[in-house]
């Protein structure tokens, strides 16, 4: 049903297609690899945004949102995040396949050409990008560096990576630092534009039911394509398979009602391109990444210690990581059970039940991500950041051959790196 | 069994009511590997006052929450352990209006909706077992004190509403649930878990007649009835203009909330949905023209979004995001909606936005938790999601100036904004 098609278009160009008739949407996909971190971090976070402000043919958001209303509602997002240690900065775009509306033929061929357009043909004044967008997105920028806090779910993982990543790009916060932002002016957005532009690998994705030949020629009749003049970034990440010492633990009070606590864990090297990461994934999901999970049963449903408490396995940067929302004085007694739950994996007290059901959990999850094609755009990029190709058919595969020893040894080749608790300090 | 065919959007919908009332539905999705199923019960947090079986109640804050909780909990186990055994993905949800228990899975189909079924429909509270759920409910509670845009909808609704329970948070407070006990769960499950209050939607790849035989053995033969629902006296005016609270954020968040008249007897409520949000993103969606105008203030960031809601005997259409000048931003909007409501909107205008929201919709048939939770909601109106295509054709440039026009008056806008500590 489903075929997925990779291409080199151009030197650090390449074209991903999924192929599928059952959608009733398409999703569309432009994406420059760029390495995390470093002096141009915050205006290379700034310009997915500054270019979406405007084209020499679209100058301003009212003429691109009357385009997109035109597309019948396509969307057209910004898009900042982070592969393993690569920065991904570009556009995701969701519309309608054109079978589904009358008189919408052609609209595959105007999203590429407004995302071309987008990021080829910015508006500008005096050979840069305009003064006054600039000054607008280097302040929205500040505003979304001050706001990650704000949500403390979501701040206590990032800082807990901050901590335990500090010498690693991997650390670095995918917007830059406030200081870098303050310094931002249009001379210096447009150099760090040209370099990108020079620069970076370009991943392009799409998933619909048009024929990969087609959508190639499409991008083929956009600069997308063209040669390009700089030293092409090649994506890699540093896997770190242990800690360097013994765990820290930090602590730090928050304005919250409920702490925060985040454990980073290495997986001694297990991640998307080593290791065991089909047996890590397992492990995860039987020790924290489902409803039946050691730490849902334990943590939260025998113990009454929180709401949630999950693990995630960051393969693409070799991590496990343990999230959960406690009461304050709960913080030792939470962190210990979390622990005591993978000593367990360790010392392999694991049922088959546990291991069958882990199985199908993962394989449920892969299976039904193929049904959702903003997930496979995710995965795909992810393959692509970390030089890999290894379709969820064959990771489904994959999964049925791993046994008990090879969960057993990917928790023993676990090691605890840093805890983070964010204490609540709310009055 | 009833068959209905959008062609147009190459959608179908098989439907059966079942003799106890429970109404059936499957929206076959051709090439998913995925189905999803979803158990929804008219009942939501706002249903907190009712008559039944001739005795008024008037339940603590949070119940229907509670008891989502407490559902998965049976004599023989947890139905999470279950539905683990076969790989399902479960899940479920508590609205102002509706509860509801899912899952999804690639396979072992038949397996997961015994599942689902049986422990929806049967009740297992003990006074142990609802004191364990009191501490895990209090830090979801806690957590989501801590979040600012659940606590800015929080006091828009409490500014907007004087009587109505959608004021109250829907999981409660832990005051509220320390009053909860077995006995009101109990009470709680007859009235509104009941058959013909209900609807299973199974979205994906399935066969409704076996999805039929096996709701029809795993569900009540009979169907208690809940009399009426009470909602307090309604008031056309807000409650309160600006409720105002302090948190750690870095800049203020506000919400903006237009309350609307409810939707009237007779009234398609997918047809006002859909006036609704098209209203809402008339006036400062993201590709509006007041939108780009706040936006180039640097009033309002790329998070600004809008809405429009339905509650049993209320409706509004909502609005909010960071801002670093929350007034001036109702300003803008005020004087939009007042310009709005005496000009009418432009045909130009009017006409794309209202192709873009059509494409907004249809996308939402590729999404089967999406689709599923909005045909329960149409189907409790009585209704079908798909009908959307045809309904659009009825909205005119007239019906949003309408719109406008109820928005337009001072004593129905409330701001909520949640400042910076």
């Amino acid at each position: 049903m489903q075929q997925v098609t990779r291409k080199k278009l151009s030197a650090g160009v390449n074209l991903t297609c999924v192929t599928t008739p059952k959608f009733k949407r398409a999703v569309l996909c432009v994406m420059l690899l760029l390495p995390l971190g470093g002096p141009d971090a915050a205006l290379r976070a700034c310009l997915p945004q500054l270019l979406r402000r405007g084209t020499a043919k679209l100058p301003d958001l009212r003429a691109i949102g009357q385009t997109l209303d035109e597309l019948y509602g396509a969307r057209i997002e910004a898009s900042v995040r982070k592969e393993g240690e690569s920065l991904c900065i570009g556009f995701l775009a969701d519309f309608i396949d054109e079978a589904y509306a009358p008189g919408a033929s052609g609209l595959t061929a105007g999203v590429i050409r407004l995302l071309a357009d987008l990021l080829f043909d910015p508006y500008l004044q005096d050979g840069v990008f305009c003064q006054d967008y600039t000054a607008g997105e280097r302040e929205a920028l500040l505003d979304r560096i001050a706001a990650q806090k704000n949500d403390p779910r979501a701040w206590a993982p990032k800082r807990l990576i901050e901590l335990m990543c500090a010498g690693e790009a991997y650390g670095q916060s995918v917007l830059g630092t406030a200081s870098q932002a303050e310094q931002i002016t249009e001379n210096k957005l447009y150099t760090a534009y040209r370099r990108a532009l020079d620069e970076a690998q370009i991943e392009l994705f799409y998933c619909g039911t048009m024929a990969p030949d087609a959508v190639e020629r499409l991008f083929a009749q956009t600069p997308l394509t063209q040669p390009r003049n700089g030293a092409l970034y090649q994506p890699q990440t540093q896997i770190i398979a242990q800690p360097a010492g013994a765990p820290r633990e930090v602590v730090e009070p928050e304005q919250v009602t409920q702490g925060k606590l985040s454990l980073g864990l290495r997986t001694g090297g297990s991640c998307l391109t080593g290791g065991d990461p089909v047996a890590y994934w397992l492990l995860t999901t039987l020790y924290g990444g489902s409803t039946s999970a050691k730490l849902f049963l334990n943590v939260r449903e025998k113990k009454s210690l929180c709401y949630y408490a999950s693990a995630q396995f960051i393969a693409s940067k070799g991590i496990l990581m343990v999230s959960s929302g406690i009461e304050n004085k709960d913080f030792e007694t939470a962190r210990d059970e979390i622990l005591r739950q993978l000593d367990a994996c360790r010392a392999g007290d694991i049922t088959d039940a546990e291991i069958e059901s882990a199985r199908k959990t993962l394989v449920n999850g892969w299976r039904a991500m193929l049904d959702d094609p903003l997930t496979l755009e995710r995965y795909w990029l992810g393959q692509a950041a970390a030089g890999t190709m290894v379709s969820p058919e064959e990771r489904i595969a994959q999964a049925a051959q791993v046994d008990r020893t090879r969960i057993v040894s990917a928790a023993q080749a676990t090691a605890l790196d840093t805890i983070y608790f964010m204490k609540g300090a709310a009055e | 069994m009833n068959i209905k065919t959008y062609s147009a959007l190459d959608e179908q919908i098989q439907m059966r009511t079942l003799d106890n009332g429970l109404r059936v539905c499957y929206l076959p999705k051709p090439g998913f590997g995925k189905t999803f199923a979803i158990l929804a019960t008219n009942f939501g947090s706002v249903d907190a006052s009712f008559t039944f079986e001739g005795k008024r109640y008037d339940t603590p804050a949070g119940v229907a929450h509670f008891l989502e909780h407490k559902m998965f909990e049976d004599e023989d186990g947890n139905a999470l352990q279950k539905f683990a055994r076969t790989g399902a993905s479960p899940n479920a949800f508590t609205s102002h209006v509706m509860t509801a228990y899912h899952f999804s899975c690639t396979d072992r189909f038949a397996e997961n909706l015994e599942i689902l079924l049986k422990f929806v429909f049967t009740p297992y509270f003990t006074d142990e077992n609802v004191a364990k759920e009191r501490g895990i409910i209090g830090q979801e509670i806690g957590m989501m004190d801590d979040t600012p845009a659940w606590r800015a909808m929080v006091g828009l609704y409490e500014g907007m509403y004087r009587n109505h329970p959608v004021r109250v948070s829907i999981a409660g407070s832990v005051d509220s649930i320390a009053r909860i006990t077995p006995e009101t769960l109990y009470t709680c499950h007859r009235a509104f878990y009941s058959p013909n209050n209900m609807a299973l939607i199974v979205c994906g790849t399935a066969d409704l007649d076996e999805v039929c035989r096996m709701a029809a053995e795993f569900s009540p033969q009979t169907a208690a009835v809940v009399g009426e629902r009470h909602y307090g006296v309604r008031r056309e005016a807000v409650n309160e203009l600006l409720v105002e609270q302090r948190m750690p954020v870095s800049q203020p968040q506000l919400l903006l909330g237009f309350k609307d008249e409810p939707v009237q007897p007779g009234e398609s409520r997918l047809r006002r949905s859909l006036l609704g949000q098209l209203a809402a993103r008339l006036l400062c969606g993201d590709t509006a023209p007041l939108y780009a105008a706040l936006y180039e203030k640097r009033l309002i960031g790329r998070d600004f979004d809008v809405d429009y809601t339905l509650l049993p005997e209320g409706a509004c259409a909502l609005l909010g995001g960071d801002s670093r000048d929350p007034d001036a931003v109702r300003e803008a909007v005020v004087q939009q909606v007042e310009r709005l409501a005496h000009e009418g909107v432009d045909r130009a205008l009017f006409t794309r936005m209202k192709k873009a929201l059509y494409g907004l919709h249809l996308r939402v048939l590729d999404v089967p938790e999406a689709y599923a939770r909005r045909e329960a909601a149409a189907l409790f109106a009585g209704e079908h999601y798909p009908d959307f295509a045809v309904l659009f054709d009825t909205i005119g440039p007239d019906d949003v100036q309408a719109m406008f026009a109820r928005w337009a008056r001072r004593d129905r806008l409330t701001m909520s904004v949640i400042r910076p500590r």
